[in-house]
């Protein structure tokens, strides 16, 4: 007999990649799925989307994507968007690479990171240097 | 592989009023940078302005499209004389 206090799932099949992305979008404020690592990014946008963000100093949770191809099909079905880099503040899509860094440029980043940023132009991005961000998010291995 | 030109006419065939400039910026036909102006834009968010434009190549975005960088806006923005 079923618990009748726990909630039985919508359909037959679950889905623990879709599962474990929604929760590290819920659980973490600033979380940016990527190609490669903040370290070792494994492309250009992802390195610039990362630059920006510590160029900032903001703190972020990074997801590699690589490691398992259906973690992009999920994040593009969940979010709307089809490329990596992705961006979410706050659970909400931002954008990729392209948003982000005009959002950098323009201030609004850190505006939308609650990040006091100087008044004037946003630095010029260099190459990121070490990194500042939390240990990476591994979803692949939360499926158990 | 589409062209540059070919991107170009997709999108201004599909987004009503849209002017394109589309780059093949590594020359092997699949990074393309493409800024595209469309009054439609007009108060939306980058967000959906760049999903209306991949909106019109769908699942070719990170296949035969490999990447395709954006820069969308309403109105073609004028440098200020100083």
């Amino acid at each position: 007999m079923p618990d009748p206090t726990s909630p039985t799932p919508a359909g037959s099949q679950s889905n623990p990649i879709r599962d474990a992305i929604a929760e590290a979008i819920a659980q973490n404020e600033v979380i940016l799925f990527m190609k490669g690592t903040p370290e070792a990014p494994a492309c250009g946008f992802s390195a610039r989307t990362v630059a920006a963000l510590q160029a900032l100093d903001a703190r972020f949770a990074a997801v590699d994507i690589l490691p398992d191809p259906r973690i992009r099909q999920e994040l593009s079905a969940l979010s709307n968007w089809p490329t990596i880099p992705q961006l979410f503040v706050g659970g909400e899509l931002v954008g990729g690479c392209d948003i982000v860094i005009e959002m950098y440029q323009s201030g609004e980043l850190a505006q939308v990171l609650g990040i006091e940023a100087a008044v004037g132009p946003a630095a010029p991005l260099v190459d990121p240097g070490e990194p500042l961000t939390p240990p990476l998010t591994q979803i692949e291995n939360r499926l158990g | 592989m589409p062209t540059a030109e070919e991107i170009k006419q997709r999108i201004e065939a599909a987004i009503p009023g849209a002017t394109a400039d589309v780059e093949d910026y590594t020359g092997t036909g699949d990074h393309f940078r493409a800024t595209v102006t469309a009054e439609v834009f007009a108060g939306r968010s980058r967000l959906e302005q760049h999903r209306l434009v991949y909106d019109v190549f769908g699942a070719e975005i990170g296949g035969a499209i490999h990447a395709l960088s954006l820069k969308t806006q309403s109105a073609q923005v004028s440098v200020p004389t100083p």
